[in-house]
């Protein structure tokens, strides 16, 4: 033994946030913390435990014992001592109490133990749909025209023809349009052409899954290679996910498979296990308690999982109920990875909803924890899909960022009308989409925004979106011709053959520098920017260089020498539109008259590096 | 700092990237940063757990004698003086022990072994600070000097990884979720170059293109951008940053710097004494990178299951095989760099994840399951002599220039069996505290994601071994 205290490490000083911030919390919350001020004194911050009240300064840093809060807390007198009420503090928290005042009070940077005061409502509220502005009758539209109105905002321009065609495919799809389907379009005269499109593009099964199976990968951090498969700490559910989506299962009943899982969706559930021993706030049934919490419901448990949050409501007993319901074995709670003593028990985020009954094996529970997560009266559920649906197809969230559901939304009536809009619906995921395609909000022309401050945003218009890294590898293959004929995941049903896809593949180096992220945490937003690594493997990176060389032999052996028609028809299949005049002989001066296929190379790498053509606008 | 936010302003993303729901936020209290004793870091890595009895920590010296019982194997090397008399290393070694003045040993480097050994997950843990899963992306400590110090000069990637495959290798999923900049986002993730003697293709316009060629491509853009009938979009922030960021790799592309990846440009004698391996030239690449203005470099031996250092069987052998590729590079490395003038300003790291033992599995009470492929009692074959176990209670550590001590040797481990460090342990967390305090970060350093604080050393808490420190 005396070996291994040997390597242990040294006595460590206080710790503001894993002992002193809960000891606070704990005795003087009640009166001095959030909205409360007995005496004259709050708490929150640092600086209000600072100042001088009636009683002078409660604390003297650097010296305990001439600091007030200790005379109070240590006082055998009743009218004086702090808390007023119940046992005070122990022994061992008047000692780390003293041994942080000694040490100065340091403060956790930015922390208050104040709440922000917007408290989510769990139930939605149907709202009152304003008056129509000049015959934009559909609800978003009544909605968000009156919050235009109402900030005195410009209404966005409406989107042309050739520019909705792009983004609807791309948003449902993730594909560029074909120019025959462009063309198709843009000659269609029936008024009704855009609904039309929107349908036939959410009807094309295949396509709609394989596209969307990047943004379910992400947010169920599901992958074809990655951490944990080696030695089975992972599972994957992709033949599952595909035929959900394929299938379009309404969302309440893919979640609910999720969370109470068969054997082919379980790879969520039973998270990542590495060889070995885990923190207990990493441990499985954390993980479930967190991937559930942020998935599903936008909540934030991963502080929780190790102490009660400082920033938001949820508590470490909040972590570990849920964790409990879904553990086969008796947990013990640890808080800051000591164990407490304490086993926990079954416990439901939202006991107003119903509880999880904690007699019941480990499978029933989890069936409750499905049903209380998915029921109508669970508006966070609800809100939580359609704000990522928002997301994904107007290039930001209602509420923002995505995971922070406890936050307010920019607009409370457009949130809970598409929650509602999704529950009325059966819970179809493709209903909600093709709703909002339909809007003129979203046929409209995106905001150009000169910063990138968050905080002065204001509603405007759709935001551009980068291009995934699936849509730009898929674009690229389209364009080029290139795709490669067999892909590492191939899913077990499905009506027509199989178009291999990007999201289909595990990831390479082209697709990590496009932003595709290793699925070790979930991802629910990927980087909006392009950074100059990633720009360098654009440059650069022999596996584009290589893809490109194909390419432009294949193009040039499929579609001829003709330097013009060449031009116009790439610019057509990358941007979907002509190219002006000038782009045109700009293209030509470099092309000549019969492309070199070093010449056409280069210039389908000026086309794919323009924003015209990573952007969706 | 400065250099920093000038990079950030003229050069990159940065600013714009701050917008991702996602992206970290440094917290609200200033840090205090120490002063930097060193401008560039260079770690060799010493993939899959490199032996201390083997190398830089001699035992006991047991030649191979068919029948000798196991136990009574610590070191398969004879030991060999260095040129600091109370230091020694193992027999093959001469050139590092020829150096051993310019630089400090720690001897009492100890980890912890996870309940159960996997090289990519102590390798996590070393690389990161902090032990996998983790609940957001834990950035490599490369990307946090790449966050907190920006590139020492701005055309020369910060961060910059040399030769690790990431591809095709067995366990090449974990070693990918370290080698990233996690939640700071891939602007400060590393650049990677698996083979030394191609990097300068990756810094070069592609394979085939001539310098002019890549020239009018980038003037083919330049024109249709200019006649875009997009033109409404130009002042759109998230357009600008990107078209930034292509033209901070392009620049990188044409500068001068970029020759400094190409070491084919060296002479061939100085070619030659580093040519042990692809360690070797990686050696040579990171002082052409080093004197170029690089920030932070990791060299690796390479993990590769079973290969390398990770040896579960002839250990003896392999041993001595590997100190031929590491031993002419690396001691060259410092006399090149001290040569120069830049040994002072550049801390050179090499490590491991954890060391090897004959016997014993992790440590003294460890769990961890025994994973030696040759067992038995008794020395049989050279197959058998070597040490096959992975052991986390007592790795060396070496340090030079950057500000540590010369000739100076910290803790100790035990002479016999438990080889455990015996005298002022260093953990991970505290090695990290020590590294960052010698390039000018604290290691309290702390950012805000997903409303947690995420530290630059476990919960802030390492503490610098400030000894080592002249």
């Amino acid at each position: 033994m005396s070996i291994l205290s040997a390597v242990a490490p040294p006595v460590l000083a206080v710790d503001f946030v894993h002992e002193v911030a809960p000891l606070l919390k704990k005795h003087c919350a009640e009166c001095h913390m959030g909205t409360k001020h007995k005496g004259g004194f709050a708490m929150n911050t640092r600086e209000e435990l600072m100042t001088e009240n009636d009683d002078g300064f409660v604390l003297t840093p650097g010296d305990s014992k001439k600091s007030l809060m200790m005379h109070l807390v240590t006082s055998d007198d009743e009218d004086e001592r702090m808390p007023p009420k119940g046992d005070g503090l122990d022994e061992k928290e008047v000692a780390v109490l003293a041994a942080w005042i000694n040490a100065g009070a340091p403060w956790e940077p930015g922390f208050t133990f104040k709440k922000s005061a917007y408290e989510p409502p769990l139930k939605l509220k149907r709202p009152k749909l304003p008056a129509a502005q000049d015959n934009r009758t559909h609800p978003i539209d009544r909605i968000l025209d009156a919050q235009l109105t109402k900030t005195k905002v410009a209404r966005p321009a409406a989107l042309d023809e050739a520019a909705f065609v792009r983004r609807t495919h791309l948003d449902i799809t993730g594909l560029l349009p074909t120019p025959e389907v462009l063309q198709k379009h843009l000659a269609d005269t029936d008024p009704n052409k855009r609904a039309k499109l929107i349908q036939s593009l959410l009807s094309d099964n295949q396509a709609y899954a394989s596209h969307w199976m990047t943004f379910w990968n992400d947010l169920l951090r599901n992958d074809y290679a990655g951490t944990g498969y080696i030695d089975g700490g992972r599972t994957q559910i992709s033949q599952w996910l595909y035929s959900s989506l394929y299938t379009n299962k309404p969302y309440n009943q893919f979640a609910s498979e999720l969370i109470a899982p068969t054997k082919e969706s379980a790879g969520f559930a039973n998270g990542i296990k590495w060889r070995g021993e885990v923190s207990a706030g990493q441990k499985v049934p954390i993980q479930y308690a967190q991937s559930v919490g942020q998935t599903f419901l936008g909540i934030n448990l991963k502080c929780a999982s190790c102490h009660d949050s400082f920033t938001d409501q949820w508590k470490l007993t909040d972590s570990y109920g849920l964790a409990a319901a879904f553990s086969p074995e008796k947990i013990e709670i640890a808080r800051c990875d000591k164990p407490t003593g304490k086993i926990a028990e079954p416990y439901w985020l939202y006991p107003e909803l119903g509880k999880i009954d904690p007699s019941k094996p480990p499978a029933e529970r989890l069936k409750q924890v499905a049903a209380l997560t998915t029921m109508p009266e669970n508006g966070r559920f609800s809100r939580t899909i359609v704000n990522r649906l928002w997301h994904r197809l107007m290039g930001r969230g209602i509420v923002h960022p995505v995971d922070a559901m406890g936050t307010e939304p920019w607009n409370e009536a457009l949130l809970d009308y598409l929650a509602i809009y999704l529950v009325e619906n059966q819970y179809d995921v493709k209903k909600v989409l093709a709703h909002i395609c339909e809007s003129q909000a979203y046929q409209a022309k995106t905001q150009t925004l000169a910063s990138d401050d968050e905080s002065k945003w204001t509603y405007a218009g759709p935001r551009a979106k980068r291009m995934t890294s699936e849509e730009f590898v898929d674009a690229l293959w389209q364009i080029l011709g290139t795709a490669p004929d067999k892909a590492h995941f191939v899913p077990a049903k499905i009506e027509s053959p199989l178009r291999v896809r990007a999201s289909l593949m595990k990831s390479d180096m082209l697709m990590r520098s496009l932003g595709r992220p290793n699925r070790e945490q979930i991802v629910t937003s990927r980087p909006n920017d392009l950074t100059t690594l990633e720009a360098m493997d654009l440059n650069n990176a022999n596996i584009l260089a290589a893809k490109l060389e194909s390419g432009a032999k294949q193009i040039l052996a499929t579609q001829g020498t003709d330097s013009s028609k060449l031009v116009d028809s790439l610019y057509l299949a990358a941007l979907s539109r002509p190219p002006t005049g000038e782009e045109k002989q700009i293209s030509l001066e470099v092309l000549g008259a019969k492309p070199s296929a070093e010449s056409l190379q280069d210039f389908l790498w000026t086309i794919l590096m323009l924003p015209e053509f990573q952007l969706i606008r | 700092m400065n250099n920093r936010r000038e990079f950030l302003k003229a050069l990159s993303a940065g600013t714009t990237a701050a917008m991702m729901a996602r992206a970290p936020r440094l917290s609200a209290e200033e840090i205090k940063h120490p002063a930097a004793k060193a401008d560039s870091c260079i770690l060799l890595w010493m993939a899959g757990g490199m032996a201390a009895p083997e190398t830089f920590d001699p035992k006991r010296y047991q030649p191979f004698e068919k029948g000798t019982p196991m136990s009574r194997i610590l070191s398969t090397f004879p030991s060999i003086r260095t040129a600091v008399d109370n230091i020694n290393f193992c027999q093959g070694l001469e050139n590092i022990a020829s150096v051993m003045d310019r630089g400090t040993i720690i001897r009492s480097h100890v980890q912890q072994d996870l309940g159960s050994i996997l090289h990519s997950r102590h390798q996590y843990h070393w690389h990161t600070g902090y032990v996998p899963p983790q609940t957001v992306a834990a950035p490599h400590i490369g990307a946090w000097m790449a966050k907190v110090l920006g590139p020492k000069n701005p055309v020369m990637p910060a961060f910059i990884n040399i030769g690790q495959r990431l591809e095709g290798i067995g366990e090449s999923e974990e070693l990918k979720a370290f080698t990233t900049a996690g939640f700071f986002g891939s602007e400060f993730g590393p650049m990677n170059l698996p083979f030394p003697d191609q990097a300068a293709a990756s810094v070069r316009p592609p394979q085939g293109m001539t310098p002019g060629r890549f020239q009018s491509r980038r003037e083919l853009l330049t024109k249709l951008l200019k006649n875009s009938p997009h033109r409404e979009y130009m002042s759109d922030h998230q357009q600008e940053s990107m078209l930034r960021s292509l033209d901070n790799a392009h620049r990188l592309l044409s500068s001068k710097e970029r020759d400094a990846f190409d070491i084919t440009l060296e002479p061939k004698e100085v070619y030659d004494r580093y040519n042990t391996s692809r360690f070797g030239q990686g050696c040579l690449l990171a002082r052409r990178l080093v004197e170029n203005g690089a920030r932070f470099i990791e060299v690796t031996t390479e993990y590769e299951p079973f290969f390398q250092w990770d040896t579960h069987k002839n250990g003896h052998d392999v041993a001595a095989k590997m100190h031929k590729e590491i031993d002419m590079p690396i001691a060259q490395l410092i006399k090149d760099l001290e040569e120069r003038g830049l040994l002072d300003r550049t801390l050179v790291i090499i490590a491991s994840e954890f060391s090897r033992d004959a016997m014993m599995e992790g440590g003294p009470g460890s769990s961890a399951k025994d994973q030696a492929t040759v067992k038995g009692d008794t020395l049989e074959s050279p197959a058998h002599y070597g040490l096959h176990r992975h052991f986390t209670q007592g790795s060396s550590v070496l340090m030079f220039g950057g500000g540590v001590k010369k000739g100076h040797v910290h803790g100790a481990t035990a002479d016999e069996r438990p080889l455990v460090a015996i005298k002022d342990p260093v953990t991970i967390t505290d090695l990290h505290a020590t590294i960052f305090t010698a390039m000018g970060i604290s290691p309290k350093t702390v950012y805000d994601i997903e409303q947690r604080p995420f530290y630059a050393t476990l919960d802030g808490k390492g503490k610098s071994v400030d000894s080592i420190f002249a």
